[in-house]
């Protein structure tokens, strides 16, 4: 099955299905074109490339081997790990190779980026709430089909969520993951520490985190979950700006993050006094001066003067719950009500959401008609790409 | 600095006997002690103590002042040994576990070849990289105490303290199996970087969260030199109780590799069935028991196991059995069958999840703005047994865990999505805030919440779930 299955526009350079995109592993069949962006910190960078022989579009993904050290059990891990797998909403690995000291690995173009991207450039104050019902619904799927097969995530986020042409939302990121079963064995509970997690941390749910006895499973990546539906509702990564210590102990204690809107924001509450219980939960817990340190977002009013849906803040807090037990499952949320959301608005589809960005394929081809591929990769070193995340 | 250590010591006592103010044990001496056996020692005509209720006993929390050595923050003392303390420590940039090993420069004087062994401990274990090995992290030096920090992975228990929680001081076979399948890969990588460790047995062999054991002390370790014809060896120092024939005997040289099957061999007899192949009153009867090679297996160990301990326990080091032969040994590749039940590594200070110790104090560090500021906190000897005893419910000093149980029995399944969930109802608000007025007994939590909510500077947008 493709990840393009859902195209209707069918462009002529994208794969109608990657059985038939053989992709070649030798280098020179790829042209890079320009960088997208970086993941792994400094060792990866993800390039727009073409492969000549098809003409097509592609992500192509360099790890400098010389660079990687720790991370260089985690890329192999990616790589054989993500190959195993075939869900519409994992990312898929076309081809990989070694080209002099680097190991590349071809993907499909997500022409829209990673949702860091989009909040990063385009959304600063968060998706629309609509957007991200669609977006979690797609990552719901692809948990629900990682958990099944064994394994934990284990590092859920906006960088390594990538949405293609059609709008649709893959997953990426599995060099984190790690297996549930041992020794043929189902395990209740693992209890291994994500080597190289720290740029993670954030999104870690506290029973990860607490790294005792008890171990955690892949409820651990409904929390997570939890977190990247907080940033992307708010534009920013929840505890941004704590050191990992507070971060910590804050999980701990039961802290989790919230969706901001003028039901959790302090400022309506003081003088509206609507919901007491909510207004008292949010004193309690601080929201007041993170609104201030983080006062331009707010002040401007659009997160604390917003409203979003009870489904959308009930669905955040299902999967923020301390006690992992008590969240549900992927496949349990996936029938949440708020998924129900767009089909009850009416609500177009995630592309026409997203306006007025503008996905990458759509310029690549434009271009690619005049035949100036040049044109196209200077106009994007133009586009500030420096500082977007492609994690995939 | 002298509140180190996160024990608590008494201040207060009821009648005007002296309990016990000692500063470097405090109150551990009391955590040792069974009251019963205490009472049925002593002659019972004569008490020295009057009977003492445990709740009128009191003690004063010690404070948790947070400490850092280099990015990593300390926690409470793991283990104790001749050259110095080993304590748990949080690495605060990637918030993992790890343990310390403290050395002390004065101490070390002390031991025969003590700063030799460390220094040699650092150079092998720095290049050492295995799955079964221990690894050392970090090495830290604080010149002005005379101390050096080994910062090592995080391990929760060895297999002696289990072996000890045990009746029956042995493991299940299968179990026992496991961790002799782990011990011999990574025995196999250190011989195969010409390491012979010298000191195998059940107190150096520990297990990290996940169960994978780790080959730990290289304190006595001898790397061959690289121009080496095979592996003789002049000196031992490990455990007498695991040194093979050759040693006890007083050879001048010896083949190094053996000595670490035969301990293997001892370590194998021991967790299997309980007993040490050879004792003795005092080493040199050990070691006369020892040089002589004769032992008897138990009955109940049958036969692949037995031949196996047998090939390890040879007398004659040429016929002792080599890795290749107990790689491919019956015993080996057999799984025995998973009958009886586990036994877990057992709780360090009542804990039986072995939570981090680090937190207290960084929930102090984070949240108490003026020290001063806390009054002490108080509790009694009654309430710290029924935390110990009970699933520690207190273990941070904070009551994160009501409002979830609140969540809990208010939402009953997960599949069901409550209007209020999540957000403080007025029961959780309740006891949130009228901590203040409740009881003596839970001054010390409310007073902890209350202190900690309002002073925190940076606060995430966040909520309580």
């Amino acid at each position: 099955m493709s990840l393009t299955q859902h195209s209707s526009s069918s462009p002529p350079s994208t794969c109608q299905n990657d059985v038939d995109c053989a992709f070649g592993s030798e280098p020179d069949s790829y042209q890079t074109m320009s960088v997208l962006g970086q993941c792994c910190g400094d060792v990866g960078q993800v390039y727009l490339a073409i492969y000549k022989p098809l003409d097509t579009p592609i992500a192509l993904k360099k790890f400098n081997m010389d660079k990687a050290k720790d991370e260089l059990e985690n890329i192999q891990n990616e790589i054989i790990l993500t190959r195993q797998l075939r869900h519409p909403n994992v990312v898929v690995i076309n081809a990989a190779f070694v080209m002099e000291s680097h190991v590349c690995v071809v993907s499909p173009l997500m022409a829209f980026g990673s949702c860091r991207d989009l909040l990063n450039r385009h959304f600063s104050d968060g998706l629309p709430e609509l957007a991200i019902a669609y977006i979690l619904k797609d990552i719901l799927y692809a948990l629900d089909y990682i958990h099944k097969k064994g394994y934990i995530h284990r590092a859920v986020r906006a960088s390594h969520i990538l949405i293609n042409e059609n709008g649709q939302a893959v997953l990426s990121g599995l060099r984190y993951a790690c297996r549930v079963v041992k020794n043929g064995r189902w395990q209740r509970n693992v209890h291994s520490f994500p080597p190289t997690t720290a740029r993670n941390l954030n999104w870690l749910s506290p029973e990860l985190l607490e790294q005792n006895l008890q171990g955690y499973n892949e409820k651990s990546d409904m929390y997570s979950l939890g977190v990247t539906a907080c940033e992307l509702a708010n534009g920013m990564a929840p505890f941004q700006d704590h050191p990992p210590t507070l971060m910590l102990t804050e999980k701990v204690r039961g802290f989790a993050p919230v969706l901001l809107d003028c039901t959790t924001c302090p400022q309506y509450a003081d003088t509206g006094q609507q919901n007491p219980n909510t207004a008292f939960t949010q004193a309690d817990s601080g929201v007041g001066d993170s609104v201030e340190s983080n006062g331009n977002s707010l002040e401007g009013g659009t997160l604390a003067t917003r409203r979003l849906t009870d489904h959308f803040h009930r669905f955040s807090e299902l999967c923020l719950q301390r006690d992992p037990e008590n969240r549900p499952t992927a496949g349990q949320l996936i029938l949440h009500s708020f998924f129900k959301l767009p089909r009850r608005m009416n609500a177009p589809p995630l592309p026409q959401l997203l306006h007025p960005v503008i996905p990458l394929t759509k310029e690549v081809i434009d271009c690619q008609n005049n035949q100036d591929y040049y044109a196209v990769a200077d106009r994007l070193s133009d586009l500030e790409i420096n500082s977007c995340e492609w994690d995939f | 600095m002298g509140s180190e250590r996160a024990e608590e010591h008494i201040v207060l006592a009821y009648s005007d006997e002296e309990v016990l103010d000692d500063e470097e044990g405090g109150s551990r001496i009391f955590d040792d002690l069974e009251p019963a056996s205490w009472i049925n020692d002593e002659d019972t005509d004569v008490p020295i103590f009057h009977r003492v209720d445990s709740d009128q006993i009191i003690y004063e929390a010690k404070k948790k002042r947070c400490k850092m050595i280099g990015k990593y923050v300390m926690g409470d003392l793991l283990g104790e040994g001749s050259y110095g303390k080993v304590k748990e420590v949080l690495d605060s940039e990637t918030l993992c576990r790890r343990a310390v090993k403290i050395l002390k420069k004065r101490k070390l004087r002390r031991i025969p070849n003590g700063e030799q062994n460390v220094q040699r401990e650092i150079t092998l274990l720095k290049k050492l990289r295995h799955r079964n090995v221990i690894g050392l992290l970090d090495v830290l030096v604080n010149d002005e105490k005379e101390k050096m920090y080994l910062v090592m992975e995080f391990c929760v228990g060895g297999l002696q303290d289990m072996l000890e929680s045990t009746p029956q001081k042995r493991f299940p076979l299968w179990q026992a199996h496991g961790y002799f399948c782990q011990l011999m890969d990574g025995l196999q990588y250190l011989h195969s970087q010409r390491i012979i460790h010298k000191d195998i047995k059940p107190g150096n062999l520990l297990l990290t969260l996940s169960g994978i054991l780790k080959i730990s002390d290289l304190g006595v370790a001898e790397a061959l030199d690289f121009f080496a014809e095979d592996d003789t060896c002049f000196t031992g120092q490990g455990s007498p109780a695991f040194q093979p024939p050759e040693i006890a005997n007083g050879h001048e040289k010896f083949l190094g590799f053996k000595v670490d099957i035969w301990s293997s061999g001892v370590t194998l007899y021991n967790i299997t069935t309980g007993l040490y192949p050879f004792e003795g009153d005092n080493i040199f009867r050990l070691f006369e028991n020892i040089a002589k090679g004769e032992y008897t297996i138990p009955d109940e160990i049958e036969n692949p196991l037995r031949d196996l301990l047998h090939g390890m326990l040879q007398k004659d080091a040429v016929k002792r059995f080599t890795l290749q032969q107990i790689r491919q040994h019956p015993w080996f590749w057999r799984k025995p069958p998973q009958t009886l039940e586990q036994v877990p590594v057992p709780p360090l200070r009542g804990d039986e999840l072995h939570n981090m110790t680090v937190l207290p104090y960084l929930m102090d560090y984070h949240y108490v703005e003026d020290p001063t500021s806390v009054q002490p906190q108080y509790y009694t000897e009654h309430e710290r047994n029924a935390w110990a005893e009970g699933q520690n419910p207190e273990r941070y000093g904070f009551e994160w865990q009501e409002p979830v149980n609140n969540i809990r029995s208010k939402e009953g399944s997960p599949k069901k999505y409550p209007d209020e969930m999540g957000y403080g109802s007025p029961d959780t608000h309740q006891t949130e805030e009228s901590g203040e007025s409740t009881s003596d007994s839970s001054k010390r939590k409310s007073k902890r919440k209350t202190t900690s909510c309002i002073s925190v500077k940076k606060f995430p947008p966040c909520k309580q779930s």
